[in-house]
């Protein structure tokens, strides 16, 4: 349980972990809170040459409104994000994850940025994320760019990031009058607990009519999985308990759960219907909420 | 290596660390700062929480390389020049603390949290302590705590202070004596982070060593090739089977089935099972070398369940045990069929139970070091300093007089340190190898791979009632899931029958018991010992049976319930008992007859009962205290050889102190503190004025240790029975100082006085010096050996045997998320007859946290298998322990009660308090949704199986 011989680089710009990541490729982690990374060095689920530390580098941290799009940097804290004033409006639904995921101590450590990037398929943020249309913003030597986070997780623990490229941020738009979002999430244990299953729900409800409507269901499939087909049922309905068990229908159908220590598929793939009526019902509130 | 500069607890220090230390390690190794713990590595517990700029963060999961420039806060930096931090002192006052391994990170978060919230509500408590977990207090005592900081701040007003009942006592409650509600004795050095566990221990010259397990359930060893391991630099020295003892081990002596490390040509039996063992310079390298030895093993089929492995054909685990049976019980007392006859209503049910690992906070650790004259020193975190020593001596073959434990503070135990480990026995053989000290700890893994938690028990029950529920007759027949070894297998077998008739009036009663080898870690003694799930089967049972006949589940258990002055069915004798009393007052409490099945769905309330033996009536061996080489099988005598609680105290020349010396286990339930108060007690003194010491052998004579729930009756006797040889020591020296007759000689609050004039009085001191300027030390001796004769005359009949019964019940109410299954449990209601209480807080503190554990078995804990037996939860965020947000309200009562046959009236309550719990946990299920789950844990999946079928 001690960590292999490592380098351990601690650049202070960019270019510096760039040059870094392409010096070294696949022999070296990018470190952010370490919450996974320490873990699976201990564990020799993955071994590292060279650990590249993202601690130096400025302008990584905290939160900003660029017009209406909310810009949170890779390596702000989860408790630093709960915290944050810029949550108190159109994006508090995301405190659904933050107060509920992994505990206190882990959460002073663990980051926007190692919550996306490690790609864990239960992780807590993407779902509510996704719904929120966020993207995430990838730095490299030749550039930036953008990637809506649907399109970002291939697998557990991959996703489309290429050698030498270093998340950054992550920019949420300003969702439109009308949205609400919501977070429900099934733990065996009330502290500390890793999800069984978990559905994020984003509505744009207008003159009581759902617009556009986005589900998307987390540690039920390989990645954090958009079931598009669900949220497309809902647009144009009204938001009544038939709707919403329809869209839970649909969602069940589009999980791909596993079984393990946690819950057995057919569990999961149970839970996600109620799951999903629960966060329908928590966006709708906010919907309202939003739009008074 | 990294040179670096930390600033901790405000003060610079250089250090140098490797790029990949952890800065959990760099305090620990490098700094010196023990007080922070390793209890999981990876984030799991928070013992190693500490602040890094004020915030509470896992020390375990940061590199220390990156810590220049933050300023980090651990334990030690608390208390400023010795004072103890108002939540410090928080915590030892209203019980926050228990076996202290929790402590240093509770105590941190709760101060970060405090720093910057002076005004927490409840729900914020339990999200900033929400990644500490605590094993041990059922967080009560940390809720009021931190609710009650203020208190302690002189910051505002705080929550009144809860009232534990303090009882009438004995003498000036200042003094602290018996029935006092007094701060744990050892609670400002765990809250301080001074306390000292064995991992903490740094000897010069010490090495570290590991052992290497087995990756197959059932193989033999063809051939170990260790040479690469020897040849890695900083490798001193690696053991194989070839290379130790042919000597078995394990506990119960007919039964001594483990080898040291498994033969070349011999066999594993589980996965972990020990092949070889290594002492490198530190225990990375140690790590590193494991990797490096070569095994040739042959896979064998394996069986990982009673059933299997009693089949026809079944792979056999050990040739001496026909069909994998290690034990089988057969008992029949009265006449069942007759019973069963005439019972207006039968019920036959199965049920299933669980594995349960104890999961003490503090992994198991241990150090030897081989003395000039040849003894050995050994430290060892166990709950049993004498049956380790015992064992010692067996495996090394040399006198146990030869042989010193020394027991440093432990972090829990709960029956997982109950019995000698191979971190025991192998650091002392690679001790002897390399004349070195060798420490030892497991890793959480390892933990869980060397077992000895809770038997998982199939339980075939039937029970017959009359038309007034009045039971008639109970058969049991139960196999148990024993894993590779007996350990303590046999005694479970016979406890999960014995202990049936002692809280219910059952005039019939069979019990067929197997105990049963399988390809898994070996089971062991865990709190309630056998009890906990054929106890949760039986008041299962019982309710549903209840609720057949519409009798109402708590009026059929007064119908039954077990009365003072009884001689059960099974020859065990039951002295006081005020069972009823329980059940009238948590019936009372707990508002149960405006509740039970007046709740709407989801909502459920349930009621369970339980007791225990205060100190099991025999030794675990049976003949003198000798290497038992020496002795040949001895004709069992029905009495006790040896008294297996002894004390001394010796008074300082001064006579301002006394000293009291025993080798009773503290392991956090607080057994120093209980006995403390007692020997004061019959000193006369304040507790304030006794020191303890527990912790060595060859300083505390022989208390056999903290197991079957003996210590506050047994070591009560001996401790107190040394306090009156003190004063009747000193009596004529204090009659010359009083002008008075001997016997006319009282003792109490530090004084000296005549019987009925208190005013003549001189200090106790002065008597005690009078005494030794006459007769030199002043010692006073004192045992305890359990009365002769204990139980019955058939197979068998001394498990269940104890000079005194405890009885408790549980009223558990709850909700069920009828979506989902998850249940969250709100409130407890409990009453226990413990006898005099010797210290109420500690008596809640038991009965709070064995609550908060029962409660967690029955819904969340389960060690899993994968199809080739290796285990798939070994961690703790795999096998789920409840955190402060799972923790219910706990309201536990004390029923008046004196049991003749303990010391000031006392019985036990550590055990006891766990046996009601998971039955009313089931039953508050099944009256919530409608339908009872006869198989643990009752996870929220296999709730809404059932809710799923119902519709």
């Amino acid at each position: 349980m001690y960590i292999p011989d490592f380098e351990l680089h601690r650049p202070t710009t960019l270019d510096q972990a760039g040059a870094l990541l392409q010096q070294y490729g696949l022999d070296a982690r990018l470190l952010a809170g370490g919450t996974d990374l320490l873990v699976d060095l201990k564990t020799g689920r993955v071994v590292a040459d060279h650990v590249v530390s993202l601690h130096k580098i400025d302008g990584l941290r905290g939160l900003s409104m660029d017009g209406g799009t909310l810009r949170i940097g890779a390596l702000t804290t989860i408790n630093q994000l709960n915290a944050s004033p810029l949550l108190d409006g159109a994006f508090s639904a995301l405190r659904d994850a933050t107060t509920r995921m992994a505990a206190h101590q882990i959460r002073n450590a663990a980051t926007v940025g190692g919550n996306i990037a490690s790609a864990v398929p239960c992780a807590d943020l993407p779902p509510l994320l996704i719904t929120m249309k966020a993207e995430v913003l990838l730095w490299s030597a030749g550039g930036e760019r953008s990637v809506p986070l649907e399109a970002f997780f291939l697998g557990p623990r991959q996703t489309v990031m290429k050698e030498g490229e270093v998340l950054i941020a992550v920019q949420v738009p300003e969702p439109p009058e009308g949205f609400g979002s919501a977070y429900s999430r099934l733990a065996l244990r009330n502290g500390n607990g890793i999800a069984v299953a978990a559905v994020a729900a984003g509505l744009t409800v207008k003159d009581g009519i759902i617009g556009e409507a986005r589900i998307v269901l987390g540690a039920v499939a390989p990645i954090p999985l958009y079931a598009e087909e669900a949220g497309k049922l809902l647009a144009g309905r009204a938001p009544d308990t038939a709707a919403f068990a329809e869209a839970a229908v649909a969602a069940e159908k589009a999980a791909e759960p596993i079984s393990d220590v946690r819950g057995s598929k057919g569990y999961r793939r149970d839970v996600v219907g109620v799951l999903t009526r629960r966060a329908l019902e928590g966006a709708l509130e906010r919907a309202g909420e939003v739009s008074q | 290596m990294i040179t670096l500069k930390l600033q901790v607890n405000g003060q610079p220090y250089h250090t140098l660390v490797d790029p990949g230390d952890t800065l959990l390690d760099a305090l620990r190794l490098k700094l010196g700062l023990t007080g922070t713990k390793k209890g999981c590595n990876v984030g799991d517990c928070g013992a190693c929480t500490v602040l890094v700029d004020g915030e509470p963060m896992n020390s375990c999961l940061l590199l220390a390389a990156e810590m220049e420039g933050k300023e980090i806060t651990t334990i030690e930096g608390l208390a400023e020049n010795g004072r103890l931090s108002a939540m410090q002192r928080a915590f030892v006052e209203e019980g926050g603390i228990q076996c202290g391994f929790c402590t240093p990170g509770t105590v941190i978060s709760a101060t970060a949290l405090i720093r910057k919230n002076p005004d927490p509500t409840d729900e914020e408590i339990k999200t900033a302590l929400s990644g500490n977990l605590c094993r041990c207090t059922g967080y009560g005592g940390i809720m009021r705590a931190v609710r009650r900081y203020k208190e302690y701040a002189g910051d505002g007003d705080a929550p009144p202070k809860v009232d534990h009942g303090t009882r009438p006592p004995l003498s000036d409650p200042r003094d602290g004596g018996v029935g006092v509600p007094i701060p744990r004795v050892d609670s400002a050095d765990k809250v301080t982070g001074r306390a000292i566990y064995t991992a903490d221990i740094q000897l010069p010259n010490m090495i570290h060593g590991k052992i290497l397990g087995s990756p197959y359930a059932h193989a033999v060893v063809k051939k170990v090739d260790a040479s690469k391991a020897r040849a890695l630099p900083g490798v001193l020295c690696v053991l194989t089977g070839d290379d130790v003892t042919d000597t078995k081990y394990g506990v119960s002596p007919a039964r001594y089935d483990e080898d040291v490390l498994a033969k070349i040509g011999g066999k594993v039996r589980h996965v972990g099972d020990e092949v070889a063992a290594v002492a490198a310079i530190d225990e990375k390298t140690a790590e590193q070398a494991l990797e490096l030895i070569e095994v040739q093993y042959e896979e064998l089929p394996a069986v990982f369940d009673p059933q299997s492995a009693m089949a026809e054909g079944a792979p056999l685990l050990h040739d001496r045990y026909t069909k994998n049976v290690g034990t089988h019980v057969k008992q029949n007392f009265g006449d069942i069929e007759q019973g069963f006859a005439e019972s207006f209503q039968v019920r036959e049910e199965t049920f299933t139970g669980n594995s349960i690992y104890q999961s003490p906070l503090e992994p198991h650790a241990s150090i030897s070091t081989w003395q000039h004259d040849g003894s050995l020193l050994l430290y060892s975190s166990t709950q049993v300093p004498h049956y380790v020593q015992y064992m010692m001596a067996h495996v090394l073959h040399i006198p146990l007089g030869r042989i010193r434990v020394i027991r440093p503070t432990v972090g829990g135990g709960f029956g997982g340190k109950a019995a000698t480990t191979p971190l025991d026995i192998l650091s002392a053989l690679l001790s002897r190898a390399t004349g070195r000290p060798v420490k030892m700890v497991y890793s959480r893994s390892e933990m869980f791979h060397y077992g000895r938690g809770r038997h998982k028990q199939h339980m075939k029950m039937k029970l017959g009632l009359d038309k007034d529920g009045v039971i008639k007759a109970f058969q049991s027949e139960i196999h148990l899931d024993g894993g590779a070894y007996t350990s303590f297998g046999v005694a479970t077998a016979y406890y999960a029958g014995s202990m049936m008739p002692t809280l219910y009036h059952i005039p019939n009663y069979r019990y067929d018991g197997f105990r049963v080898m399988t390809n898994k870690p070996a089971c062991g003694a865990m709190r309630g010992h056998g009890v906990p799930q054929p106890r949760f089967a039986f008041e299962c049972l019982l309710s549903m049976m209840a609720d057949d006949m519409g009798i109402d589940p708590i009026t059929i258990r007064k119908r039954n319930a077990m009365t003072p002055k009884t001689r059960t069915v099974n020859d065990l004798e039951i002295d006081s008992c005020e069972f009823r009393a329980t059940l009238d007052a948590v019936e009372k409490d707990s508002g149960w007859k405006e509740k039970y099945g007046l709740l709407p769905e989801g909502r459920g309330i349930g009621i369970g009962c339980g007791g225990f033996v205060s100190g099991a009536g025999y030794s675990i061996y049976r003949g003198q205290v000798q290497l038992s080489h020496e002795k040949g099988r001895e004709h069992f005598q029905k009495k006790s050889i040896f008294p297996h609680s002894n004390a001394v105290v010796k008074v300082t020349e001064d006579g301002e102190a006394a000293v009291l010396m025993i080798g009773a286990a503290e392991i956090g339930q607080g057994s120093d503190t209980v006995l403390s108060q007692m020997c004061a007690q019959s000193l006369g003194i304040p507790v304030s004025k006794l020191r303890m010491r527990s912790e060595d052998s060859d300083i505390s004579p022989i208390d056999l240790g903290a197991y079957s729930s003996r210590i506050t009756l047994m070591g009560g006797h001996a401790v107190s029975r040394a306090g009156v040889d003190v004063v009747n020591k000193m009596r004529p020296y204090a009659a010359r100082l009083l002008d008075c007759t001997e016997e006319e000689v009282e003792v109490g609050g530090g004084k000296v006085f005549v019987r009925g004039d208190e005013e003549r009085s001189a200090p106790w001191a002065e008597a005690a010096r009078k005494y030794f300027n006459d007769k030199g030390p002043l010692v006073g001796t004192g045992c305890y050996k359990p009365p002769d004769g204990l139980g019955g005359d058939y197979k068998g009949a001394t498990v269940g045997t104890s000079p005194a019964y405890s009885f408790g019940s549980s009223v558990c109410e709850l909700h069920v998320d009828m979506g989902t299954g998850k249940v969250d449990i709100d409130r407890f209601t409990d009453s226990h007859d413990c006898g005099t209480p010797i210290n109420p807080q500690a008596v809640h503190g038991q009965v709070e946290g064995a609550i908060v554990m029962g409660a967690s078995e029955t819904l969340m804990e389960d060690v899993q298998f994968d199809e080739r037996g290796r285990i798939l939860n070994p961690d703790l965020h795999g096998y789920l322990i409840m955190t402060i947000k799972d923790a219910p309200e706990i309201f536990s009562g004390i029923v008046e009660s004196y049991e003749p046959q303990g010391p000031f009236g006392a019985k036990e309550i550590g055990e006891g308090s766990t046996l009601p719990v998971l039955g009313s946990v089931a039953h508050a299920i099944a009256n919530a949704t409608g339908v009872w789950i006869k198989d643990l844990p009752i996870t929220p999946e296999k709730i809404l199986k059932v809710l799923k079928g119902k519709k």
